[in-house]
Parts: structure tokens; C-alpha cells; sequence
């Protein structure tokens, strides 16, 4: 089998594994809707940190291999697996998220300070993208940089930012004055 | 000097014996969109800003003022 393709299986997997957890999980949530969005909406506060640094740490799997060299069988499964978590981080922060939850949670949990502090975010991300892309065009005049070298910085940069600042925020709405 | 919107928002609220969640629930939005609100940390839409005075019973303008 491809190993790019076993990577995008590996990676469908994970996040079905993480969708049949998030879907167990939910069964301690307390009934009502409002309680629902408080636990969830905290848990994606708490969660969104952790997952920037989980996504920027795979960055190490695809620089650790030397461009000159064939990339190895485990290098281009981790590299798959990273696109697909791309994806779906990408789909979080333009969408609701809580994808496995009823409407009326999601509804809630996107109320009009979560849409503010996901647009500030999504503000900051795209425009570190940006950044990161003037720096690579920058370093093109000094070193050779591939194509997907280049996409990988500038989607690591935005996707990052945007899950840091977008995490930032919603911890800032929990604190008391 | 910037202008800065201001409310009254936790006092009215304690005035009437409502938590920050309760009052959410009222306005359709999470208890986090009143605490930020409360704390001046985000400025609601007009919207918003209705459904919290009729909530708290006051006009928009006995909630929030400007300071200049």
C-alpha cells in the first residue's frame, strides 16, 4: 500500500478514535443544553493549546528528513496523517466544531463571543500565514526551499496562531474581573 | 481619549437574585458571553444588548453608557 495513503488512513483513524471518545465522553455531560455548552466550550479552551503544540511538534517528522533524501515509509505516513490534521483543525476554526453534538448545543457553544474571539483568531493566523510566507520568500534567496517545505511553514504558522490565540481568548471570557 | 462602554450589568443582575448562567440562559448565549460582557472584556452586538436589558428589565440605556 502507498505509505501517503496508509497515512491518511492512519489519520482518519485517529480522528475517528478521537470522535468515538469525544461521543463517550459525552454521556457524563449534565443534561441541560446550557450545562452542555459550559463543559464543552471550557474543555475546548483547556484543549486548545495542547492541540497547537501537538500540531506544531509532527512539523518535526517532515524537517527531521532532509530534503536531498527519499523521505522513509514511517516519515511520509506521519506526513499524511499531519495533512488530515490539518483538515480538521482547519474545519474546527471555520466551522462550529463539536461536529458529533446536537444543534442546539452547537448553536450555544458558538454564541457571539466565541464567533468574535474564532474571527480574532482567525484574523491573527492568517496574517502570521502571511508573515511566514514573506520569510520563506525571503529565505528563497538564500536557500533552495521546496514547494511543500514552503506550504508547510506557512500552514503551520497560520493554523498555530489561529488555535493559540483562539485559546487565549476563550481562557481570558472565563476569568472574573 | 478612547471611548470605553460601560454597564451595569452585575449589579442589576444581583439586584434580581440571577446568576451569570441564569441570565445566559434568559439571552440564548453562555454563561462565558455574560461574564465578558460584564467585565467590559467584549462589547455585544445591538442585539444582544436588548436581549440583556429586557432580560434585566432596564432600557439599553440604564445598562450601558459610554464614557468618554
Amino acid at each position: 500500500m502507498n505509505s501517503y495513503l496508509a497515512g491518511v488512513l492512519v489519520g482518519i483513524g485517529a480522528v475517528l478514535l478521537a470522535a468515538a471518545i469525544a461521543k463517550f465522553r459525552s454521556r457524563k455531560l449534565p443534561g441541560s443544553v446550557a450545562e452542555k455548552a459550559e463543559v464543552l466550550s471550557k474543555r475546548r479552551a483547556r484543549m486548545l493549546p495542547p492541540l497547537a503544540a501537538i500540531f506544531l511538534a509532527q512539523q518535526a517528522s517532515y524537517f527531521s528528513t532532509p530534503a536531498t533524501t527519499a523521505p522513509r515509509t514511517v516519515d511520509t505516513v506521519k506526513i499524511s496523517a499531519w495533512l488530515l490534521l490539518s483538515i480538521v483543525l482547519l474545519a474546527a476554526l471555520a466551522t462550529k466544531g463539536f461536529w458529533f453534538h446536537s444543534k442546539e448545543v452547537r448553536d450555544l457553544i458558538d454564541d457571539e463571543n466565541t464567533r468574535a474571539n474564532r474571527s480574532h483568531a482567525m484574523r491573527s493566523g492568517f496574517l502570521f500565514a502571511m508573515g511566514a510566507g514573506v520569510c520563506v520568500y525571503v529565505l528563497t534567496m538564500f536557500e533552495p526551499v521546496t514547494a511543500r517545505e514552503a506550504v508547510h511553514i506557512m500552514m503551520s504558522a497560520g493554523i498555530a496562531t489561529a488555535l493559540i490565540q483562539w485559546g487565549f481568548l476563550e481562557r481570558r471570557a472565563y476569568q472574573d474581573a | 481619549m478612547p471611548e470605553r462602554l460601560l454597564n451595569k450589568l452585575k449589579d442589576r443582575r444581583i439586584e434580581l437574585g440571577l446568576t451569570q448562567a441564569e441570565l445566559a440562559e434568559r439571552c440564548g448565549v453562555t454563561r462565558k458571553t455574560v461574564n465578558t460582557v460584564e467585565n467590559g472584556v467584549f462589547t455585544p452586538s445591538a442585539t444582544l444588548a436588548i436581549k440583556l436589558a429586557q432580560a434585566l428589565e432596564l432600557s439599553v440605556e440604564q445598562l450601558f453608557w459610554i464614557e468618554r
